[in-house]
């Protein structure tokens, strides 16, 4: 018998909200834009992989300015003065904090991974088994940045539900 | 007045700052350890104990619940108040970490008035810290 999973892009995009006014714009003077281009180019991304009860991976990509400018509201430094560490470290936590709340919406029975920081483009080739079926697009301070899930292909515990077409093989 | 002390346990040294901001200006003097083994070893060498833990669940070596688990079977530490502060926000996983000992529980991600109104329930800090 299979699981019905139902995360919709309404349900990613509340959790970035929640995102942002805690940590990236605590004031409210800078959200995340919707550009609605899931092909919206990025240079660094971290994720973290869901197992048991679903399997997939969510992820966090933006431009390095954007993940500069992030590290540095995490930190309170200018993002001039945010180091790759601190760049890493950041991402892994945003990662982090999203898949942990997607988790929670799965059904019981699922484990999150430690997050996963690469400082390179996110390419379908590091989930060569995985379709994208929902996700985020926008624009912060005219920066890319995007927060995707992917399912990988061979779960066969659960269906999933979203308000997005499946990308598969479309990226 | 001798301060508190709070001890700030995250793998992300970025969520270590963003708490131990919150308690600075709560007036508390705050350490950090990456995990729990490493809070662990600091609370070994510690001659006094911090009245607070703030505690992240997914670290490695070991993690939150493990800290927990281990705070609460030591005498010495027994009155450490534990905040777990997580993205395990089932049901089931906060019903683990209060059974384990953790006081109370606080969801990432968080706003920082969110958190001081947490240890205002636990009688940390003043009612209207956060005001």
């Amino acid at each position: 018998m299979s699981v019905e999973v139902e995360v919709n892009e309404n349900d990613l995009a509340e959790m970035v909200e929640q995102v942002w006014e805690s940590y990236l714009d605590p004031e409210g003077v800078s959200p995340l834009i919707p550009t609605y281009d899931e092909n919206q180019p990025s240079e660094v991304h971290s994720s973290v992989c869901i197992t048991g009860s679903w399997t997939g991976h969510v992820v966090y990509a933006s431009s390095t300015r954007a993940a500069r400018r992030a590290a540095g509201a995490f930190l309170a430094m200018e993002p001039d003065e945010v180091s790759e560490e601190d760049m890493s470290d950041v991402l892994g936590e945003l990662a982090n904090i999203i898949g942990g709340n997607v988790k929670a919406m799965l059904p019981p029975g699922a484990f999150l991974s430690l997050p996963q920081v690469v400082l390179a483009p996110e390419t379908t080739a590091r989930y060569p088994s995985a379709s994208r079926i929902s996700g985020v697009y926008g624009l912060w301070d005219e920066e890319p940045v995007s927060i995707s899930m992917w399912h990988s292909r061979g779960d066969t515990s659960s269906t999933t539900n979203t308000t997005n077409n499946n990308k598969e093989g479309a990226e | 007045m001798t301060p508190m002390r709070a001890m700030v346990i995250d793998d992300s040294r970025a969520m270590r700052m963003i708490l131990k901001r919150i308690v600075t200006k709560l007036n508390f003097e705050a350490v950090e350890a990456g995990d729990g083994k490493e809070a662990v070893d600091l609370l070994t060498a510690m001659t006094e104990v911090p009245e607070l833990a703030l505690i992240d669940w997914n670290m490695p070596n070991m993690n939150g619940l493990e800290f927990v688990m281990h705070v609460r079977a030591d005498p010495r530490l027994r009155e450490m108040t534990l905040v777990m502060v997580t993205t395990e926000s089932e049901q089931s996983q906060i019903v683990r970490a209060l059974a384990a000992g953790a006081h109370e529980y606080v969801i990432k991600p968080f706003t920082e008035g969110a958190m001081i109104e947490k240890l205002a329930l636990l009688g940390l800090v003043p009612t209207g810290a956060n005001s």
